[in-house]
């Protein structure tokens, strides 16, 4: 019998996080006796900063079992899929023009989803899109370690997720064994501990084939051989999209088999009663993602932000640009179109998710050491930790209350 | 609605042009797109864009789609400033003089497995436009160091920081004897403009060499493109200077020149470093703008 574990990471933040998991499964399983593989998808490399990639992890009793799983680009049924970061359950578009992939797509029926979230499962499930058969929903609540590639970020969530799988699949590892691949690998108790805690807290949520969002993931087709131009030649996108009813706005060009809704992990929220209309944000965006309308304002497209965060550091004018937690938004609705229809109702809804960045604090990654004790301390101000570090508790003003 | 509000800092004109380059798969906080923008945006339809393998490349194509709005080809490592004389010649052949031929490159296909390429057009004077956006390592396969990475800088294939000198590109090229030589940072777009501009209206070879940081490379929050750019001109580390016909003038003279220590402490490549070794690159900074004109 084969199980297979897929993990869907950010490109690059999430590079070690995405390695070690599948390695410590492979590693866990070998504990049993049985063979293994883990291995990044090639479509994924080299990988991009911050657009999702996977890494799997399979696992079988015998070579040939596991020789004959392995003859497919990638694993299609997944007794489980690892969403290491939450937004990523809004789907997964790699870079190699798949179109947007629902994360619970490669999930066998019945199989599970397990993401690292502070939100609750329901809040988690209005951003998974709906799948034919029943599945589950796993979270485990952590806040999402971006690890960043120049220094790791030893947070136990590798080991954590390692130990929720041994309980939602024990078929494909069992707890004992991946304690002892840690302490084989890691050496390190205190690991073993943080595996054995998550085996008993994560729990699984029945999902219905109609639960979930109903929107249709964005697809696209792409071109047969005998359709393509002789000589490899493809064709150009054209300079800009015509909008109508938009006297003298302008929206620029932009790809119609590649977008970044799954990209992001931030997103800027514009404050335009504030906005002075200078074009640096236009300007200095990496993307061009801003769309300038009619009235002049700068309008972040969705289609075309990855998030970067740019915008907000150019913004002259305090408190025009924030940049807030993806997970914070549902849909990925025009900002002007808000602000032109019900300007009140627009700012109530900005000020909302500008509060919500106090709450949902997020870093990429560190630059220097000593930086995660000092994240801590930020989170435990926010009143987002409470456990485990002792000092940052005893503080006044710490945890949550 | 009507009339759109006039723009305070841009003409109006520029509002309608940017930008016939559209995104595909760049990282966030990517440095060279906003050259290739401004390049895109600048010189418009006439043009023919060569690029060699770089994340340029990479992010100029798929399957499906060219993300330039104009020819596109995607050439070999080792050869683009060849293959831009070829198409250069053919353009001339059919009476398309108007049309700029430009080779848009990393620092790895210009500086180390392009150069004997680069070199050769270069001495035959071929009329193209070379633009090199520099992110200081050979991002696409994961970060190896170049010939063009700053020395101390750590990378995945030198951990203990680069121990040679960043090549001088852009004087070497104009030790060619080259027209028009100049340098760029995306921070200064409206300098880089400038430079475009004028490198547009030059025949013969052109060496355009613009500063493009790379977030993931150099170790920053991706947020702080433009504030590491600026640093990095602000420091002095990176000069903005052009050379015509021999005569170097530089373009951007800090007034007050800020240390270079500041623009280290912003990256984590430069992590390691001591505060003696910080020194001794101020020193060498300090020297090289005592030597300009």
């Amino acid at each position: 019998m084969t199980g297979s574990v897929e993990v869907v990471y950010r490109g690059i933040f999430q590079k070690h996080l995405g390695q070690r998991i599948t390695r410590g499964i492979v590693l866990a399983a070998v504990k049993e006796g049985k063979v293994g593989i883990s291995f990044g998808r090639y479509g994924d490399s080299p990988e991009r900063n911050g657009i999702p990639a996977k890494s799997f992890a399979v696992v079988a009793d015998n070579e040939e079992e596991l020789q004959a799983h392995l003859a497919r680009y990638e694993p299609s049924n997944n007794d489980v899929t690892v969403a290491v970061d939450d937004t990523l359950c809004k789907g997964v578009e790699s870079w190699a023009w798949y179109g947007l992939q629902p994360i619970n797509k490669l999930t066998r029926a019945g199989g599970t989803v397990l993401a690292t979230s502070m939100q609750s499962p329901e809040e988690l499930l209005k951003d998974c899109h709906r799948k034919d058969a029943e599945w589950n929903l796993a979270v485990i609540k952590a806040i999402p370690s971006f690890s960043g590639l120049w220094v790791y970020k030893d947070d136990h969530t590798d080991v954590r997720i390692l130990g929720a799988i041994a309980r939602l699949a024990p078929h494909v590892v069992k707890l004992e064994s991946i304690e002892a691949a840690i302490r084989q690998e890691w050496g390190d108790e205190l690991k073993v501990t943080s595996a054995r805690k998550a085996y008993e807290r994560v729990e699984a949520r029945k999902v219905r084939p109609d639960e979930g969002n109903s929107e249709k993931p964005y697809e696209f087709q792409l071109p047969k051989w005998w359709e393509m131009k002789e000589g490899l030649v493809i064709p150009g996108i054209p300079v800009q999209q015509e909008v109508e009813g938009w006297n003298g706005g302008y929206r620029p060009g932009r790809n119609p088999t590649f977008k970044k809704f799954s990209t992001r992990t931030m997103r800027p929220v514009v404050d335009f009663e504030i906005c002075t209309k200078c074009t640096l944000c236009w300007l200095q965006c990496p993307d061009s993602c801003f769309d300038v309308t009619p009235s002049g304002h700068y309008d972040a497209n969705m289609e075309a932000c990855c998030g970067c965060g740019v915008c907000e550091a150019v913004c002259p004018v305090e408190n025009c640009i924030t940049m807030v937690n993806e997970a914070a938004f549902d849909d990925n609705a025009s900002q002007f179109e808000m602000y032109e229809k019900e300007k009140d109702t627009y700012k109530t809804w900005l000020k909302g998710k500008i509060e919500d960045k106090v709450v949902t604090f997020r870093s990429h990654g560190f630059r220097y050491r000593g930086q995660y004790e000092e994240e801590l301390a930020q989170m435990a101000a926010g009143g987002q930790l409470h456990s485990g570090v002792q000092s940052i508790n005893e503080e006044p003003g710490a945890g949550p209350g | 609605m009507g009339r759109p509000a006039p723009l305070p800092t841009i003409p109006r004109s520029r509002r309608f042009s940017l930008p016939p380059v559209m995104k595909g798969t760049a990282c966030e906080g990517c440095g060279a797109l906003p050259a290739a923008d401004l390049l895109a945006e600048l010189l418009g339809p006439k043009m023919a864009v060569i690029c060699p393998a770089s994340c340029a490349a990479t992010f100029s194509l798929s399957y499906t789609n060219a993300s330039w709005a104009v020819p596109f080809v995607h050439w070999i490592f080792e050869s683009a400033p060849a293959a831009a004389t070829g198409l250069r010649h053919a353009y001339d052949a059919r009476g398309m003089r108007d049309v700029q031929v430009v080779c848009f490159a990393g620092d790895s296909g210009t500086l180390d497995i392009g150069f004997q390429a680069l070199s050769g057009a270069a001495s035959r004077n071929e009329n193209i436009l070379y633009i090199c956006y520099d992110n200081e390592v050979a991002m696409n396969t994961q970060g190896q160091a170049t010939s063009s990475s700053p020395v101390r800088a750590r990378t995945p294939t030198t951990p203990g920081g680069v121990p040679t000198l960043k090549k001088d590109a852009p004087r070497i090229m104009a030790a060619h004897g080259v027209p028009y030589v100049a340098t760029a940072a995306v921070s200064h777009l409206a300098d880089y403009r400038a430079k475009l501009k004028r490198a547009a209206r030059v025949r013969g070879f052109r060496y355009l060499h613009v500063l493009s940081p790379c977030p993931i490379a150099w170790g920053y929050p991706h947020d702080q493109t433009i504030e590491v750019t600026r640093a990095a001109v602000e420091t002095g580390m990176w000069m903005l200077y052009e050379i015509t016909d021999g005569r170097m003038k530089i373009s951007y003279r800090p007034k007050r020149r800020r240390p270079v220590r500041e623009y280290l402490a912003l990256q984590r490549r430069f992590a390691h470093l001591g505060r003696r070794e910080a020194q001794r690159l101020q020193k060498r900074v300090d020297e090289s703008w005592r030597a300009t004109p």
